[in-house]
């Protein structure tokens, strides 16, 4: 099959392409021109393009069966993350419609579920979030990212797959946001038993390379969560250990983090109304986001498209850590 | 009473904090917002609870009418739809620089005198709280003659993932003469002719001192001779820590602050008694002054006041004079003045 992955260049996507091509797939690779084309075994086909403003990319669509959406933003400030990931996507959906690609797998993130309606368990089911201008400028643009694309889907009548990540982990990516906050050599930790909806890099891309593989007429959404329940501070020890740093880990009950930011919200609330700011971490529902001691489900993902987690948290960890890996 | 209406056309950054300022207003509806972008104008609309988006400038305006359009698009295109808008006998506030070009300010500012409409550039920074502060002890005497005059703009332009330096997208800037520094300079040019009043010399340095960057130029420095005043300008476009200084030396004072931290403001006065003893109640009254500023700014961020001092002050003023049927807040001559300057200062850079 003839698949075009965007944002090809990434951390993410250097992965896919590499997947894409040991299971005998054609790729045409998006790769922005500023840098270098990863070093992948096997021929792929590189798009030279930049979403936010390159002309003409309806050619990228030349017989493409099937495209991978990975282009985004993950740094930067809210208009830069918007222009990357939200004006990229619509810049790149109306040169899809005009092409005859019919087969959309999205790269979307958990960060645009509502985590304040999860009871027990993360599944697909768990609503989206309501005001996502609360949430920060990596979840807005998620959130709008994924309305361009159901309405395109809709609109065009296209086959849409929806893959939602926790923490895309792996070489040179171990540091993940749910590991809490690095103050010099304190490592804060929230929740003493708050499980990480870890994906690492690996398995994260067999799942998207098995959603290409798996025709679903229609719209589909599948959390994309390892098996095996890893806890906050078994990473971060491991973390610290094996990336030789030094310091102390100073775990923070989650509920007691979780009180002082609702403390912070509402002396913020009484001083300065509505417009009042606090940092990330004081903000309940961003703190929740971040934290909240949840289990997370990939029952879907092995169920429907019958995904098996090729690599266990130990094997993760030596992959992650390991002087040996050859970066692509 | 009938609300005035305004609109935005261009929804970056920018764009946000004029509406975040507009919230505020209870006499100001904003209609509808517009940009080139069909999701970046329905995802602003939606944010601010705003009706209409549009991505067409010219349907927005038949269809509104508005009382005053805010052009908050990057300055190549202000030019264009600054006259569509003057052309349709409607008020306009634009982004600074005005224009890119100092000809295409003459022939705008004309179509405005021509149709009287106001056409106002945003020169935030001249309501700001602490320019406004040194203004009241200018005019109240007590800073003296004006003796000198120092504007000093620090920022990291070519740090990690600086837009300026995005090796993918062109920032809009790059396009200005004097590159991203351009983008800065309205700032200063219209500062320094408040106190040096009108411009009577200006010379200029302009430099690339680091060399691995798409940066034309990353270091400015000029001289401002004025009828009242001289003054000293300069631009780091390499520098981590950022600020935008502004000091004024009197012949009884000397005050001292940094834009980007309102409302921090030191004052060292000129005092008769023994030097030793005056140098440590100075030391003193300035620690003081800059503690107090601190914790006052601090306490801002977290009331979630904007960064753009002087914004609210502006727009109030504009939206007033509309309404009042009254002179716009800063002249045509006096924008003029500051666009014409602004162009003497980047008029070297071209010869990099």
């Amino acid at each position: 099959m003839k698949v075009l992955v965007s944002g090809a260049g990434g951390f993410l996507g250097r992965f896919v392409v590499q997947r894409l091509l040991e299971r005998g797939h054609s790729v045409r690779a998006i790769v922005r021109a500023s840098i270098d084309a990863p070093l992948w075994d096997g021929d792929v086909e590189i798009f030279r393009a930049d979403l936010r403003v390159s002309s003409e990319l309806s050619a990228a669509f030349d017989g493409v069966e099937a495209v991978i959406h990975l282009a985004a933003a993950v740094t930067g400030n809210e208009d830069v993350q918007f222009a990357s990931t939200v004006v990229g996507t619509e810049r790149f959906l109306e040169a899809m419609a005009r092409s005859s690609t019919r087969r959309f797998i999205h790269v979307s993130s958990i960060a645009v579920y509502d985590w304040s309606c999860v009871r027990r368990t993360m599944d697909e089911e768990i609503p989206l979030v309501k005001n996502a201008y609360e949430m920060g400028g990596y979840t807005i643009a998620k959130v709008w990212q994924e309305r361009l694309v159901v309405r395109a889907a809709k609109e065009y009548k296209w086959d849409l797959t929806i893959m939602r990540p926790g923490f895309i982990w792996g070489p040179d990516h171990a540091c993940i946001a749910g590991m809490g906050r690095q103050f010099g050599r304190i490592y804060l930790t929230f929740g003493l038993f708050t499980l990480l909806p870890l994906s690492e890099v690996r398995n994260c891309a067999d799942c998207l390379v098995l959603a290409v593989e798996t025709p679903l007429p229609g719209t589909h959404i599948f959390n994309v969560f390892d098996s095996g329940r890893v806890r906050v501070l078994r990473y971060v020890s491991e973390y610290k250990r094996r990336s030789s740093q030094r310091g102390m880990i100073v775990p923070i009950p989650y509920r007691l983090g979780l009180g002082i930011a609702i403390l912070a919200k509402w002396t913020s609330r009484l001083a300065f109304g509505k417009k009042g700011k606090l940092p990330s971490l004081l903000m309940p529902r961003r703190y929740e986001s971040q934290f909240k001691p949840i289990h997370f489900s990939n029952e879907k993902l092995k169920r429907e498209l019958g995904w098996v987690q090729r690599y266990n948290f130990p094997e993760s960890l030596d992959f992650t850590f390991s002087k040996d890996v050859r970066v692509l | 009473m009938k609300k005035l209406v305004g609109v935005i056309v261009g929804c970056g950054a920018i764009a946000r904090e004029h509406l975040a300022v507009l919230s505020n207003f209870k006499d100001v509806d904003v209609g509808a917002v517009c940009d080139i972008s069909p999701v970046r104008a329905e995802a602003t609309a939606e944010r601010f609870g705003i009706k209409k988006w549009y991505t067409d400038h010219k349907e927005l305006i038949s269809d509104l009418r508005p009382d005053l359009v805010h052009i908050t698009t990057p300055p190549s295109s202000h030019v264009p739809i600054t006259k569509d808008c003057l052309a349709e006998g409607l008020n306009v506030l634009c982004e600074k620089p005005i224009t890119i070009e100092y000809s295409d300010f003459e022939a705008l500012r004309d179509l405005a005198s021509e149709k009287n409409l106001i056409l106002m550039e945003n020169q935030q920074n001249k309501f700001h709280s602490c320019v406004l502060k040194i203004f009241d002890l200018v005019h109240s005497g007590k800073l003296g003659d004006i003796l000198e005059v120092q504007i000093l703009n620090s920022i990291n332009l070519v740090g990690d993932g600086s837009p300026y330096t995005d090796a993918n997208v062109s920032h809009f800037s790059s396009s200005l003469p004097g590159g991203p520094i351009g983008d800065f300079l309205p700032h200063i040019a219209y500062l320094a002719y408040m106190f040096t009043g009108e411009v009577l010399e200006v010379r200029t340095i302009w430099e690339k001192r680091v060399g691995n960057t798409s940066l034309r130029a990353d270091e400015f420095r000029g001289l401002i001779k004025g009828a009242r005043a001289s003054a000293y300008v300069s631009f780091n476009g390499t520098a981590k820590v950022e600020g935008f200084w502004l000091r004024v030396v009197g012949t009884k004072m000397r005050v001292e602050t940094n834009l980007y931290e309102p409302p921090r403001f030191t004052v060292r006065r000129f005092r008769s008694g023994e030097p030793s003893l005056m140098t440590l109640l100075d030391g003193i009254a300035e620690s003081r002054d800059g503690a107090r500023g601190s914790v006052t700014g601090f306490v801002r961020k977290l009331a979630g006041r904007s960064s753009y001092d002087g914004l609210e002050e502006l727009l109030s003023r504009t939206y007033r004079a509309i309404e009042l049927n009254q002179p716009q807040p800063i002249s045509l001559k006096e924008i003029n003045d500051t666009c014409l300057l602004k162009h003497r200062l980047s008029r070297l850079e071209s010869s990099l």
